[in-house]
């Protein structure tokens, strides 16, 4: 029913989106309104609750017909999570009804300093009587083209804060990423904040938090979207290439039955499946308040990203000139997927903590 | 035992049970995790989500500071004062 929805609000306009940069502002607030941009916000706050499995299923889906809307949705499912496990009781009541009403949300962490390595983060936010003044720069934040609220990762005396900047204050500057490789309408924007001014009550929980833990908190839900979204890149490129290899024809037989061709379809098919079952797996654990979650989460996200990433290589390879053009199911996922294996944690960040679990279980 | 009848006492028993089992060493109560790097930040997540997983508590906005999760001793104090509110 939800699939539905969204696939009468995209139908095949996914690719127009793609060439111009930008996506239609009544699909994001048919969506908004519903609270489908965030869906996983619980009941109690105004939101659909539904669990990690069913809104991955959800991002699955949105992620196979447009990235770029999926990558929306992942800033806004990940801004309302920050808030929900950041903020104080009151902040939880003022924000999140709000998010899940529709105001769109980006959250804001890399800098021109500082992007795996977080202790190079130069922005900062003071306090000076009943407001905090935030002043620096980040760079390629997800959906802050459209945001109404900019979630801003900052500095806080030794330690760190999430300040929510309305996108529209005094001070802030938000300007377009140019040309993005991919996610072309995902509206990326470097920001400047230069003497902004906002209530104190706008710093979650007052701030005070380390900064790893508050990236750590704010990208697990993050890497969770993303790992689904990369199913939903998996299975656009399944069904374009089963679509294609069934009815183009070489050598006087469909190319489905070229078995060097067989093996593409079948290496997809294996990407689909793995991908869809660590993320399952991994949602389950969510679901469930298991903290094998959090390791099973960095796993489904780099599962997916890797296997988006071959897979999409592999797809434009079997379309051939079909495919090799911008705006083309295969041609996006071939450039979405690859930013997938830089954001919220690169592979080599993922590996990383992946290794660390490992050592740590063989001790 | 339920979680809701454990003690204090009990509940830092079973954090550092809990934590033999994940970097096989014994902790003492006042030990601090994180400066003797037994624990880093996916780890410190991974024992948020297990405290509240297991007392039934919510550790949420200020109580999300490295210090209430330094050490055995300190992780007992912010269960028993979140079950406790």
């Amino acid at each position: 029913m939800l699939d539905d929805l969204v696939r009468e609000l995209v139908g095949d306009r996914a690719g127009e989106w793609d060439l111009a940069g930008e996506l239609p502002e009544d699909v994001l607030e048919e969506l908004g309104k519903r609270g489908l941009l965030c869906a996983q916000v619980p009941v109690e706050h105004g939101g659909l609750g539904m669990s990690s499995l069913a809104n991955g299923e959800f991002t699955a889906f949105v992620g196979s017909l447009c990235s770029s809307l999926r990558s929306v949705m992942t800033s806004q499912g990940m801004a309302a999570w920050t808030i929900q496990r950041l903020a104080d009781a009151p902040q939880r009541r003022e924000f999140l009804p709000r998010l899940a009403a529709g105001a769109r949300a980006a959250v804001a962490f890399s800098e021109p300093g500082a992007g795996s390595d977080l202790s190079g983060i130069g922005t900062r936010v003071r306090i000076e009587g009943d407001h905090a003044v935030l002043d620096g720069h980040k760079t390629w934040t997800t959906a802050a083209h459209y945001a109404d609220l900019l979630l801003v990762v900052a500095r806080h005396g030794d330690a760190g804060a999430v300040v929510v900047v309305p996108a529209d204050a005094p001070g802030v500057t938000v300007e377009r990423v140019a040309d993005p490789l991919g996610c072309r309408a995902a509206g990326h924007a470097h920001l400047t904040f230069d003497d902004v001014r906002v209530p104190v009550s706008h710093v979650l929980a007052g701030g005070g938090q380390p900064l790893p833990m508050l990236v750590t908190t704010a990208l697990a839900y993050g890497r969770m979207s993303v790992a689904w979204g990369c199913v939903g890149i998996l299975r656009a490129c399944l069904a374009a290439v089963t679509g294609h290899a069934a009815v183009r024809e070489q050598f006087g037989t469909p190319l489905a039955n070229h078995q060097l061709v067989a093996a593409h379809i079948a290496d997809l098919l294996v990407a689909e499946r793995t991908a869809t079952l660590v993320c399952e797996r991994a949602s389950e654990l969510w679901d469930a308040g298991s903290p094998e979650s959090v390791v099973a989460t960095v796993l489904a996200k780099h599962v997916g990203a890797t296997r988006a990433a071959e897979a999409a290589s592999t797809a434009v390879q079997v379309l051939a000139s079909a495919g090799a053009r911008d705006g083309h199911v295969v041609a996006r996922a071939y450039r979405d997927a690859k930013l997938m294996e830089i954001i919220e944690g690169t592979n080599e960040i993922s590996l990383l903590v992946l290794a660390d679990h490992a050592m740590r279980a063989s001790r | 035992m339920s979680a809701a009848q454990l003690s204090g006492q009990d509940v830092e028993t079973e954090v550092t049970e809990f934590l033999r089992t994940k970097v096989k060493q014994t902790v003492a109560p006042d030990e601090d995790l994180f400066a003797s790097g037994l624990v880093a930040s996916m780890f410190a997540m991974e024992l948020v989500v297990h405290l509240e997983q297991r007392y039934g508590v919510a550790i949420l906005g200020s109580d999300l500071r490295l210090d209430n999760f330094r050490t055995v001793r300190a992780m007992g104090a912010l269960v028993e004062r979140l079950r406790g509110a």
